[in-house]
């Protein structure tokens, strides 16, 4: 038989979509799939969202040329979905930036000037002068570094070394703080430690799902590929799903409610007032495993001091929780009746009905999913918190089905932003720099000065600590949204983006982040692959290795943390995040950054390097260079350890896992197995005990922290009980009014990842998606005399954008709310944004503000 | 030149007429799974003469039967024509 290179590939594909399909095919279909087709296949994390899928990437000639998804992962057992399929095709963008460019007027730095090709040399020593002297004039808020979800773990780890104890800043952030930091908060303050209890097995045990604005269709497609399964598979299971607008995931609803914004609290609350009402809770459960309580009400919504809804919130930002009874909890939501939360959310009863029924059923297994539609809320604590409630009263949670679950849109948000604790308030393993034990702890392990790390209020054992201007630190800590707003008020003067889009990302670009970026006092570095609207707004630019072109390490929204090789090299002079920091460390010495009493109790710090002290350290430094290769012979590069001269991804793993691992850590519950272990699985969920995973945390018999006899214990608290903390209904920040009489919600599509930046550099991908549309109802259009695809002017108080109406496409609003999702460059949607925050979280609200439509 | 794989999953026992509606479009072959209901599907373009895959793909999703579709192998290779179709036995 004669054979072309097209029928072999062609045959490999089908014998790859034959066999996690489970069929048969006749022999002659998979003839050649045995035979070597010259490409070396390894198993990478996708770079994408926080699913975590596994993918063979295919490599020839050190180029990738194609992908499949990973037969033995469990995550997505060999299956893939549209964004990752042009995976290959994201390295190979025609504008990839492979050299350093610093804007210059005649050979020399200048704000205004033009984009010049710089070395790494004059690239780190123009932002190092810039670093020092920022920080020594304005104090440990003056250097701001903004990184991200997407960061490998040991990136994350080593920029955390850098800012907290190198720079002696808290002025560290992630882009996950716009993403999951709600979630965040409220596992802490129901649980004492971070991320989902459940894990991606609840797809194929639970008996109902509901989502809790999530659009897993289009943002967790293998996810819901294992829910559409099970729901067509397994007799009596049904789906329920909430959002603001329909969306693709309402074609498979048993139950699809569309509420109006801001209600998903009253709802919650309805659940629960129902379960109680009919005494269909689990008395046994809340007695033994429940606290509960109540938060301050009336908060705010994050905005500047001066506004005057911050003016007139009674209890501005508050958050601390006082013990109720239950009765005083039941008396809470009382006022939620079918009635009452019917009209506010505008959700048919029965509808609402079906729903509280699902949760109150004893014998239903349900699992709730959300995302960016609770986090991304100025109530997202609470929100979060009131989905625990309803699972908690009917202690429905911790085991196989019954699972409240968090999913995360960035594939490490959980594995490096919140593990590693890259936000301005935290350190690894869940430690927080409010606690002076916890920074001595960090401090020790780092072979650091004790009172090194900032505290959160600036005093150390009582007693304030020295600042490098030789005044008191102060407070110390500033959340992404405030590094904005610090540096447009010129109160930070460097600023750092790594990894991320935030000129696009960030609420309110016209009022905050553009003129805080150019304000002229200030020095802003983007490191990027790509020309985004964030790299064209900074002042220097470094070209960056992304994702497989440097060993990494993902950690997604199970638990589950995975490896991969470096697969082929990095185009030009551009180098990867982990590279960059560590270099750059040696452009600080100690004496920038340190005061003089600091320094002397550690004299042989004294002239040294940031990176001597933070690397070169005698435990980063500690595996030496080695040969790369997998179990097959395959050998693979590692630009960094080259660099370095020492194993430099293993060294700051097993130094991270002294915060999680080791004897005597202060918070147990988040164990990793060692380094090379990692390289040789399909992941591993933590806590990993004796080299093994566990799937449902707090749960006797899968989670070796519960004992024999405990049966359920919360060990995140004390007392190892959770809370239930009740919380009202409390209107959004910026509700349509009569002028900007709309609602606008922004989000995502599938083709395109978050900003773009990746995705619309696939011709493919450009091409299926190519520009932002708003989706409206045909009755708000046509009242606007406006048709589906004409132009349309979106108004808000802050700023105005034009895009194409669509009132026919994939998304159908409700009247009275439009959608614009936020990928496109071109149309950004976050000119008309509000930065409204969260005030417990500081996660901005992006779904939730007032809009004007007009024809353009 | 794209080349694709792909399950197609349909509704129950609509596999060999959904097979046939999918094999009208350019570039579309279904190599097997008629019985199971889960069609092993390829796609394939090659230079500017035939739609992408991607657009492909998305019109796949929209056929009369079709109730998901999962990619599971993508070839991205920039080998000319004829290098693809060279004899390799």
């Amino acid at each position: 038989m004669k054979l072309t290179r097209r029928d072999f590939i062609k045959s490999n594909a089908v014998a790859a979509a034959a066999s996690v399909a489970g069929v048969t095919l006749p022999v002659s279909q998979s003839l050649a799939a045995d035979a070597d087709d010259g490409i070396r296949w390894d198993k990478a994390a996708c770079r994408y969202c926080g699913t975590g899928c596994s993918v063979l990437m295919g490599v020839k000639d050190g180029k990738v040329v194609a992908s499949q998804g990973d037969p033995d992962a469990p995550v997505n057992k060999g299956l893939n979905c549209i964004k990752g399929y042009f995976l290959p095709k994201i390295l190979y963008g025609e504008d990839r930036l492979t050299k350093p460019l610093l804007r210059k007027t005649n050979g020399k730095y200048d704000k205004n000037g033009k984009f010049e090709e710089v070395s790494w040399e004059e690239a780190f020593q123009t932002m190092a002068d810039k670093w020092v002297a920022a920080r020594k004039a304005k104090g440990p808020k003056g250097v701001g570094m903004f990184g991200s979800g997407q960061w490998t773990v040991w990136e994350g780890y080593a920029a955390q070394k850098l800012l907290k104890a190198g720079f002696r800043s808290n002025s560290l952030e992630p882009n996950a703080r716009h993403c999951m930091a709600s979630a965040v908060g409220a596992f802490m303050r129901a649980f004492g430690i971070d991320e989902p209890m459940g894990c991606y097995d609840d797809l194929e045990h639970a008996d109902v799902f509901v989502l809790w604005g999530a659009n897993m269709a289009e943002m967790h497609p293998i996810l819901w590929s294992r829910l559409t399964d099970t729901r067509l598979t397994k007799p009596g299971c049904e789906v329920h799903v909430l959002s603001t607008f329909e969306h693709r995931c309402y074609e498979l609803a048993d139950n699809g409610m569309v509420f109006e914004p801001q209600t998903d609290l009253a709802i919650l609350n309805y659940i629960a007032n129902y379960i109680i009402q009919n005494k269909a809770y689990n008395k046994e459960f809340i007695d033994k495993h429940v606290n509960f309580t109540k938060t301050p009400t009336d908060i705010g919504y994050g905005l500047r001091a001066n506004d005057p809804r911050e003016k007139a919130a009674k209890n501005r930002n508050k958050g601390k929780l006082t013990k109720i009874s239950f009765e005083e909890y039941a008396k809470s939501v009382e006022p939620y009746t079918l009635e009452y939360t019917s009209k506010l959310s505008k959700v048919p009863k029965d509808n609402l009905l079906r729903l509280a029924k699902a949760y109150a059923d004893p014998n239903k297994k349900v699992a709730s999913y959300w995302t960016m539609g609770f986090n991304q809320h100025t109530r997202g604590v609470w929100v979060n918190g009131l989905c625990y409630n309803v699972h908690l009263l009917m202690g429905k949670i911790a085991e196989p089905g019954n699972s409240p679950f968090s999913l995360t849109g960035q594939p490490s948000a959980c594995g490096t932003a919140r593990e590693v604790g890259t936000f301005t308030h935290r350190l690894p393993a869940d430690l927080v720099t409010k606690k002076d034990a916890h920074c001595k702890f960090a401090e020790k392990t780092w072979k650091l000065p004790a009172g090194t790390i900032p505290r959160a209020n600036g005093k150390t054992d009582g007693a304030d600590q020295t600042d490098i201007s030789g005044k008191p630190m102060g407070k110390t800590l500033i959340h992404a949204v405030a590094m904005h707003r610090a540096l447009n008020d010129g109160k930070m003067n460097t600023f750092w983006v790594m990894c991320n889009n935030n000129m696009q990302a960030a609420a309110n670009m016209n009022d905050e982040s553009y003129p805080g970026w150019r304000n002229p006092n200030n020095f802003i570095t983007v490191s990027d692959p790509y020309p985004t609207v964030s790299a064209q707004a900074a002042d220097l630019i470094l070209p960056t290795a992304m994702w497989i072109e440097k060993e990494g390490a993902y950690g997604n929204a199970e638990r589950r943390t995975q490896f991969w090789r470096e697969q082929v090299a990095a185009p030009g002079e551009s180098k990867s995040d982990v590279w960059q920091v560590m270099e750059f460390s040696k452009y600080v010495k100690v004496e920038d950054v340190w005061p003089a009493d600091l320094i002397a109790k550690k004299p042989e710090y004294a002239g040294k390097t940031l990176y001597d002290v933070l690397y070169a350290n005698g435990t980063v430094d500690k595996f030496p260079t080695k040969q790369v290769t997998d179990s097959r012979g395959n050998k693979y590069d590692n630009h960094e350890s080259a660099h370095f001269g020492f194993y430099v991804q293993k060294g700051l793993f097993e130094e991270y896992r002294l915060f999680n691992s080791a004897k005597g850590i202060p918070k147990k519950g988040h164990e990793m197995a060692d380094f090379d272990t990692y390289h040789k699985v399909r992941g591993l969920r933590w806590p990993v005990i004796d080299g093994k995973e566990t799937l449902w945390r707090f749960r006797e018999g899968y989670d070796p922290h519960v004992a024999k006899g405990e049966g359920v214990k919360f060990y995140g608290k004390p007392d190892g009980k959770a809370n239930i903390i009740t919380a009202p209904y409390e209107p959004a920040a910026e509700p349509p009014d009569k002028e900007y009489d709309l609602w606008l919600c922004t989000g995502r599509v599938l083709e395109h990842w978050h900003s773009g930046s990746m995705t619309r550099r696939v011709p493919e991908l450009y091409r299926a998606v190519p520009d932002a549309v708003v989706y409206m109802h045909p009755k708000d259009a046509k009242k606007r005399r406006l048709r589906n695809g004409a132009l349309a002017k979106l108004t808000t108080r802050r700023g105005e954008i034009v895009c194409k109406v669509d009132t026919k496409g994939r998304n159908k609003c409700p009247e009275g709310l439009i959608f614009v999702p936020w990928f496109d460059a071109g149309r950004l949607v976050n000119k008309l944004t509000l930065d409204q925050t969260d005030p417990l979280s500081k996660e901005t609200d992006y779904k939730k503000c007032g809009v004007k439509v007009t024809r353009a | 030149m794209n080349i694709c794989s792909l399950i197609v999953h349909t509704k129950p026992t609509q596999g060999p007429v959904v097979s046939e509606r999918l094999q009208t479009f350019q570039g579309v072959e279904v190599h097997g799974g008629l019985e199971e209901d889960k069609l092993i599907v390829t796609v394939e373009d090659e230079g500017e003469s035939m739609s992408p895959v991607s657009d492909t793909m998305n019109a796949l999703r929209d056929v009369e039967g079709v109730v998901n579709t999962i990619l599971i192998y993508h070839y991205g290779g920039e080998e000319s024509m004829e290098e693809m179709n060279r004899e390799i036995n």
